[in-house]
């Protein structure tokens, strides 16, 4: 009997790191764009002018993969059910070294806050973006507005990222590589969302 | 900067609408001319284009009894104290001060992100088909030379006076003007004679960095910087003092049949 479960399809995970690449490419074109202090980062593009390029190219190809993403789990990360509440209520464990176990489905309340994070700060991001682009089509005070929320919700999806990769590598072991090889360990599986686990296997 | 700073002092009452400065502007900085259409006004353009970096506004105003007057003011660039398009500029050297205090700039290092034209107070600079910053650079090259720029020299009336900006302004408070830009911004470099409010000119009664703006690059930028170092500080120390949540295979998932 396998060791493993399948915890994320293959079209799921090539979604994923397509997203992930796509973030990461904004990120290093939009730092000379955030602060004269990160011009350096233009370099890798080849200039201020070729980043801008890059970043609009990347910022349309993340808007539309990170929305497909969402929608494809709109249902499952925005319910929260009462053993949600438990896991926010004792902030699923993370602020104490005690065993804590929580009957959790796919998704833990933490990563459907990320998720309804990351889909309210594409929608934001891809919006005030747009109006970016083309702030002569724009009312003068809405450009002003949207330079200082995209800049906001980056600083936030920053560290929404950082809180995120520490958790899904060196924080939780054996959560990466449900998004590398798409199967789990079963005994992750058991200790980390055991009603998922139960749904699937049947015990 | 204060004591070598230069600037204009433009008195509105001795404006006469000639246009000698949009002309000769034109004439320097060689910009193309614009094709503009009769819109039932002496005012033309109606507004600061890639290709203008001054103009004459006319303030037209009815009496009660009929009678048009003209207000006249001469539409530019500010080269503020504390300049909006500066604060915001991500290309270093594209919009800089000169030793003058002059807001000039270097369209070859200009990567077109257009974040100066939202955060200017006074909505001046403009992009032209070369998708480059164009605005009035109080002719940087002349003032070099130990020119007076092109429109200081071509105005007839004195309107337009180009200086010291210390003492230009002196010289107006002693002859009784009301002011305008003397302290906003750090101070303006173009300061104005008004006849009246400036409101009547259009212009912002206390002009100041759109709040938008001031929020993005004063509190923003800085705080996200500190949250982002901070939130890898927090997984760092996360690390250290509560841990991983480590895996530990049970007698059970060894395939034994004892339970918990």
């Amino acid at each position: 009997m396998s060791n493993y479960i399948e915890r994320f399809r293959t079209s799921e995970r090539v979604l994923h790191w397509f997203v992930s690449i796509a973030f990461f490419i904004l990120l290093l074109s939009g730092l000379g764009l955030y602060s004269t202090l990160f011009n350096g980062y233009f370099s890798v593009f080849g200039g201020g002018k070729q980043a801008i390029v890059f970043h609009k190219i990347a910022g349309v190809l993340f808007f539309c993969a990170s929305a497909f993403m969402f929608f494809n789990h709109k249902k499952d990360m925005t319910t929260f059910d009462a053993d949600d509440k438990e896991w926010i209520a004792q902030r699923g464990g993370y602020l104490s070294r005690d065993e804590a176990h929580f009957n959790v489905g796919k998704y833990n309340p933490g990563q459907k806050i990320f998720a309804i994070f990351t889909g309210v700060a594409t929608l934001v991001l891809g919006v005030t973006g747009i109006i970016i682009w083309g702030p002569q089509s724009f009312p003068r005070g809405l450009v002003q507005l949207s330079l200082m929320m995209h800049g906001l919700m980056f600083v936030l999806a920053a560290m929404f990222v950082v809180a995120h990769v520490y958790l899904a590598t060196i924080g939780n072991p054996g959560t990466l590589e449900a998004m590398l090889y798409g199967d789990v360990r079963k005994i992750w599986a058991k200790k980390h969302h055991p009603k998922w686990f139960k749904e699937l296997s049947g015990k | 900067m204060a004591e070598t700073r230069k600037g204009f002092l433009i008195d509105t009452s001795r404006c006469i609408g000639c246009r000698s400065c949009q002309v000769a502007c034109k004439q320097w900085n060689k910009t193309d001319a614009d094709k503009t259409a009769n819109q039932g006004t002496f005012e033309n353009p109606r507004d600061l284009t890639p290709n203008l970096y001054n103009r004459i506004k006319f303030v037209e105003k009815a009496d009660d009894k009929g009678q048009v007057s003209w207000k006249f003011f001469n539409e530019r660039c500010m080269h503020c104290g504390d300049a909006g398009c500066m604060k915001v500029c991500p290309s270093p050297g594209a919009l800089y001060r000169t030793k003058d205090g002059i807001v000039a700039y270097n369209k070859e290092k200009c990567i077109s992100c257009k974040y100066c034209v939202s955060a200017c107070p006074f909505n001046v600079p403009r992009y032209g088909a070369d998708d480059k910053v164009a605005k009035c650079n109080l002719c940087v090259d002349r003032v070099a030379g130990g020119m007076s720029p092109a429109c200081a020299k071509a105005c007839p009336t004195q309107s337009l006076n180009f200086g010291n900006r210390a003492e230009l302004i002196a010289k107006a408070k002693a002859a009784k003007k009301t002011l305008y830009g003397e302290n906003s911004l750090m101070g303006t470099g173009v300061v104005y004679a008004l006849e009246g409010k400036p409101e009547e000119y259009g212009l912002p009664y206390n002009p100041s960095i759109p709040p938008a703006i001031f929020l993005w690059k004063d509190v923003i930028k800085p705080l996200g910087i500190f949250g982002f170092w901070g939130s890898i500080g927090a997984m760092l120390i996360h690390y250290v003092s509560v841990g991983p949540k480590k895996l530990e295979e049970t007698a059970e998932d060894r395939g034994g049949d004892r339970h918990e």
